[in-house]
């Protein structure tokens, strides 16, 4: 019988305000969401959480708003598969099988431990790089709205409240996996065409999503897709791990990235 | 904290972020859910929490307290098979048995939410809903087809085997206990 | 013979979808212990020193063991066909794979056993392991054995060996030789249900034990052997198992639990988990086959050699059975009359082989149907063809000189080819089994054919 220590301070917050306030400044708080990322490292004995925020009864799940989409941080993943823009509904399409979906939220894959030799988690990112959507979130120095680039470049200490994105003229999303529904995305690419330009993404060519800025600058310039993919590289340092090397990463990137430029113009 | 299980109001005793899949197994002795993998990758823990199927593995007890839990033992019995259960045994569906509880109860599900039996589901379908549900020995067909016929209502309501059209009626020995 | 022919239910399939099959980890019983293993951590060490005393204080311990509680620690699964006992159940003076068992506790709880296994403390010397079974043959490799990395059969022979004809000759008169090499990679089995074991000491000193074996008896003589305790000792309670593809002939994890279930005088569980399942427990082998073909124009198979490298992993288990198996197969299910099989099994820093469906000779199948493709495009030859002209016949022999009755391979062909639509050329369309003659009997398959009625009475 696996038993936990009755250390677990549990925290069952019943509205934003309470699991703002229950969360402070984040020290020491462990944050369950959907629990699918959590529960196997606790049941296995890998992480043994103290004080512990449950968010399921919190209200901060639904999409909302006519235009600019709230997104609460405990929506579903599939949710976003059906109502949300791509390329965020076919990322979210694709995240585990359906009932992984119903369970997994979007604050729990945001905030999905990044890279290294573990399962490459956190699809949602990318596809929300290149829509430009904004992280809500709150922590030491209270309640802030920043660009989700920013947010994933600093995220400790923030409890993620909601996303904010605005419905671009189309998006695209690209992603090289094995054929199994439950095969993890190895590597991904989101493009967007928002109000300010094409925005483009990858997931997993290293350890955090990052914005193509080279690629994007490439296209703004008048080249051809497969020209403009192959500044790819310039933009990040793929990595290796269990699903594939980064020499195959670096490979794929600009066939990927040319893919999603001419799925992008051709939706 | 407490759980409905198959009906049966249970308090239980386990600290509040004990996977749902232990405080079955563990604390309250119902062992139909197993514990494949414990990493939400397999569905042999797949449950039905208030009708909708969940990875029990995956579920802090805590986020499922006084929910409705079913699991294979609440979908019928020996006397009394559910349509899904009859099926699976009629087409051979199950060959070591550890998959199928969560396959099972994913079918069920799948064919509640598409109107119930009478329903007919197609192999798309069947392989979406149930695609993150492993079997190591039957190659799914047999599985895909079982949920197919329960969803057609195809099965006899007793123990024993659907009679195959154009095969020979041959007198087979009583079905053991 | 009502059953034959009749379909029948399955008799555990209303257990199945019932919830009502108990499998090991169903079973639950008063007082029960967890053990939890202590594994290596490196591919190849030598084991400097085992301190378990931190383990053994702490509260909810009840018996933590490691070699010196074995009563016959080191064993071999052949050692009654003779292959030499190469294995300990817990390691003592090396490892020799990343995962190999070293220590295991039992404690109240997982958590309490995985927190007792993180006390002990062990001092190794790492070694260069030796992983690449390429480099069986050459010199200065790390040596995973004392007797080195090649495995000898009968105490000398290296490697396996099958001689038929006159192989020399065929290749000088070949019209063409083909090559091939063909590396199927290890795989594990991934049953459904991991290793679990579960053992309960009566008060009359027998052990009963809750197994997931795919081989009762077979794994009553390793606990009998192991702990030294007579057969009658054990009542073994098992056959309903989620899956076992040949991975569950092993169960080392019946054995390390009677230890501490002898030792705790409590009944003692073990549940692995799916890393351990991936990680740790044994495999199919990976294999390393080189094929060499020699063949007319005409696409007649005069002779074939082949080296194989076979990789054991760490310990012997049952490769050198596998390795057999595997040689006495390497036509396939053709006749080809002048061979040259060299088979090694090479010892790895991996998890040991072990059975896999087909034990030997999924590999065989795998490459030969591939070389008999290669041989069809070298040959400008319709693949179907070439398989049927040198399929085995009645009265055509194997490797081993067995005399083939009743082979199926033409009719196997022939209703691969019918539901795959292909459209085989006259002659092909209606070739048989029976016994070569004519066209299909050239001079070089003379010689190797036998006389059916003596070895398996009855010839068509």
């Amino acid at each position: 019988m696996t038993t936990l220590s009755s250390a677990v301070d549990l925290l069952v917050p019943t509205s934003v305000a309470e699991a703002v306030e229950a969360f402070g400044d984040g020290a020491g708080v462990t944050v369950l969401g959907g629990g699918t990322i959590l529960t196997p490292e606790i049941s296995q004995g890998r992480l043994a959480p103290g004080r512990t925020l449950l968010l399921t009864r919190a209200g901060m799940a639904g999409v909302s708003g006519d235009g600019t989409l709230t997104i609460g941080a405990m929506t579903p993943v599939a949710a976003l598969a059906d109502g949300t823009p791509e390329p965020l509904a076919s990322a979210a399409r694709n995240v585990g099988d359906p009932e992984i979906r119903a369970q997994a939220t979007l604050g729990g894959n945001l905030c999905a431990p990044a890279g290294g030799l573990e399962a490459p988690r956190g699809d949602l990112a990318a596809p929300l790089v290149a829509l430009a959507a904004r992280v809500r979130s709150a922590g030491a120095g209270g309640e802030r709205t920043e660009a989700v680039e920013d947010f994933l470049a600093a995220p400790e200490g923030r409890l993620v409240l909601a996303v904010e994105v605005d419905p671009p003229r189309a998006g695209a999303w690209v992603a090289q996996r094995r054929r199994h529904t439950h095969a993890y995305t190895l590597l991904g690419v989101a493009a967007a065409e928002t109000a300010d330009g094409v925005r483009i993404a990858a997931a997993h060519a290293g350890a955090r999503a990052a914005r193509l800025v080279s690629v994007e600058a490439a296209l703004a310039g008048g080249a051809a897709p497969a020209e403009a993919a192959a500044a790819a590289l310039d933009d990040v340092e793929p990595h290796d791990d269990a699903l594939a090397s980064a020499w195959y990463r670096a490979r794929i990137l600009p066939v990927l990235v040319a893919r999603a430029i001419d799925q992008l113009r051709g939706a | 904290m407490n759980l409905i299980v198959n009906g049966e109001e249970r308090a239980v005793a386990s600290p509040p972020l004990t996977a749902l899949l232990h405080v079955l197994r563990d604390e309250l002795g119902v062992t139909g859910p197993k514990a494949g993998c414990q990493q939400g990758g397999c569905g042999t823990c797949t449950v039905l929490v208030d009708g909708e199927p969940r990875r029990s593995c995956l579920l802090p007890l805590a986020a499922v307290d006084g929910a409705q839990i079913t699991t294979v033992e609440g979908l019928g019995d020996l006397d009394d098979l559910s349509t899904v259960q009859a099926a699976f045994h009629a087409r051979y569906a199950a060959q070591c048995g550890f998959c199928t509880s969560g396959m099972m109860l994913a079918a069920h599900a799948l064919i509640e939410h598409n109107g119930g039996v009478g329903a007919e589901l197609s192999r798309e379908q069947v392989q979406a809903a149930l695609g993150g549900h492993v079997c190591r020995c039957t190659g799914y067909v047999k599985i895909v087809d079982a949920v197919i016929a329960a969803s057609r209502g195809d099965v006899e309501p007793s123990v024993g085997i659907a009679p195959i059209p154009g095969e020979p009626q041959v007198e087979t020995p009583g079905a053991p206990a | 013979m009502k059953a034959v022919g009749a379909r029948l239910p399955r008799y555990d399939g209303l257990n199945h979808v019932t919830g009502k099959s108990v499998y090991v980890d169903d079973v639950r019983v008063p007082n029960m212990l967890w053990a939890k293993a202590l594994r290596s951590p490196h591919h190849s060490a030598r084991i400097v020193s085992v301190d378990t005393s931190r383990a053994e204080a702490m509260p909810g311990v009840h018996a933590v063991v490691t070699h010196q509680d074995v009563p016959h620690n080191v064993y071999g699964h052949l050692e009654a066909l003779g292959v030499p006992a190469d294995e300990p159940l817990l390691a003592e003076h090396e490892v020799r794979y990343k995962g190999q068992p070293i220590a295991a506790v039992a404690a109240e709880s997982e958590d309490a056993a995985l927190a007792a296994v993180e006390t002990i403390d062990v001092v190794y010397e790492e070694r260069e392991p030796f992983l690449d079974i390429r480099k069986a043959l050459d010199p200065g490799q790390p040596q995973v054995t004392p007797e080195g990395n090649v495995f000898r059969y009968y105490g000398d022979q290296v490697p396996r060996q099958i001689r038929k004809g006159d192989v020399d000759r065929a290749f000088d008169e070949a019209d063409v030789i083909v090559q091939g090499v063909y590396r199927p990679a290890a795989m594990e089995q991934a049953p459904m249900e991991t290793q679990v074991a579960l053992v309960v000491p009566e008060s009359t000193g027998r052990l009963v034990v809750y197994t997931v074996t795919q081989a009762m008896y077979f794994s009553l003589g390793v606990l009998a052997a192991h702990l030294k305790l007579p057969m009658n000792a054990f009542k073994l309670v098992g056959g309903t198992v989620g899956g076992g593809f040949g991975g569950k002939v092993d169960t080392a994890a019946d054995t390390i639990s009677a230890l501490l279930a002898i030792k705790s005088k409590r009944p003692v569980k073990w549940r692995w988990t799916r890393e351990e399942e991936m990680l740790c427990s044994s495999t199919r082998a990976a294999w390393h086959m080189e094929i060499a073909d020699a063949v007319t124009n005409d696409g007649w198979l005069l002779g074939r050699r082949t080296m194989t490298l076979h990789d054991a992993g760490g310990y012997t288990r049952f490769s050198s059975y596998g390795a057999t198996k595997h040689t006495f197969h390497l036509t396939g299910a053709y006749t080809i009359p002048n061979l040259a099989f060299n088979s090694y099994v090479v010892w790895t820093n991996r998890v040991p082989s072990t059975a896999m469906r087909g034990f030997g000779v999924t590999s065989v199948s795998f490459a030969v149907e591939m070389h008999m493709n290669r041989i069809a495009q070298t040959l400008g030859m319709d693949p179907w063809e070439l398989r049927l002209k040198n399929a085995n016949r009645v009265g055509d022999t194997a490797p081993t000189r067995v005399v083939y009755s009743d082979p199926s391979t033409v009719t196997t062909l022939l209703e691969a080819a019918s539901t795959a639509g292909v459209e085989l050329a006259g002659d092909y369309r209606t070739m048989t089994s029976a016994r070569r003659e004519g066209a299909l009997l050239p001079e070089h398959l003379v010689a190797q054919q036998g006389d059916t009625g003596r070895s398996n009475g009855g010839s068509r």
